[in-house]
């Protein structure tokens, strides 16, 4: 078990890592992405796309570090959870716009792929919040 | 509690972090967004009027996303000339344009906007004919008409 809960950590804090490096390299296509989300007022849209990639590659470091496991890992379920409340939105809505899941040059548009991917993400960090056991 | 408060630190710890990194990146932005340049419905081009323009290349394509984006596809003929760099690229751009050229500017989503913006700083060196396919990209590629891809147009 030890195992499977380390390699988790891992996994799901080195896809935090890659994912907030990439959008910190190029935040003005992470903010169209963002604003094409249609859920935030247009005078906000900057300030997260400045902050949360920052927010991601440190709780991703964290977690991958395995100092402070539970608040890392509670942080990032809570941000899978945001994520998942815009593609389900997006979804919902029939926007057809990039995730931004990684960073605007991906090609992967939102839909049920990326759906699936962030759930399985918002599995996982679950798990390591609420039932982790060191 | 401990781990939901440590959670809010490491949070609040990101966030200084971002904006700290914003005011040394050579990308930085806004911390607030700038509001939205208010176009009227007259300053964009419908996708049949566009096609019309390129197919007898009486008009100048735009490309006002990021460089990598550019070189992933674009719009075949269309320059590359992202907001962002605009003094640095604006230059080369002009020796192809005069004041009656048609422009038009493309990004892509229907919320981009980076067009807009390249076309407000167009019409303020006085450009006079230029408008935005709004979506341009995508809706270029769902009608299949011609694009390429590198960093040459």
């Amino acid at each position: 078990m030890r195992a499977v809960n380390f390699i988790l950590r891992l996994v799901v804090g080195g896809v935090f890592v890659a994912a907030g490096t990439l959008k910190i390299w190029d935040p003005s296509g992470f903010a169209n992405d963002i604003a094409n989300y249609r859920l935030l007022p247009d005078a906000l849209v900057n300030l997260v796309a400045i902050t949360l990639p920052s927010i991601e590659v440190l709780a991703g470091s964290l977690l991958m570090a395995g100092l402070w496991k539970k608040p890392s890992a509670l942080l990032i379920t809570g941000l899978m959870a945001v994520f998942l409340v815009g593609i389900v939105q997006a979804v919902v809505r029939h926007l057809d716009i990039h995730c931004g899941c990684f960073s605007s040059h991906e090609a992967r548009h939102v839909g049920l792929i990326a759906l699936a991917q962030d759930l399985t993400l918002f599995c996982a960090a679950a798990w390591l919040t609420f039932w982790y056991k060191d | 509690m401990r781990t939901f408060l440590l959670a809010l630190l490491i949070a609040g710890a990101g966030t200084v972090l971002g904006l700290a990194v914003n005011t040394v990146s050579p990308r930085r932005l806004p911390v607030i967004t700038p509001p939205k340049v208010e176009l009227q419905p007259t300053d964009f081009i419908a996708l049949t009027d566009a096609r019309q323009l390129w197919q007898s290349s009486a008009a100048l394509f735009l490309d006002a996303r990021a460089p990598a984006d550019y070189k992933d596809g674009h719009i075949a003929g269309a320059f590359n000339l992202p907001v962002e760099d605009f003094n640095a690229r604006y230059p080369e751009i002009a020796t192809l344009l005069t004041m009656e050229t048609v422009i038009v500017t493309y990004c892509d989503g229907v919320e981009c906007d980076l067009s807009h913006h390249l076309t407000e700083r167009l019409r303020a060196f006085g450009y006079r004919n230029v408008r935005v396919l709004q979506n341009g990209w995508t809706v270029w590629r769902q009608a299949d008409l011609t694009t390429v891809t590198g960093t040459k147009p």
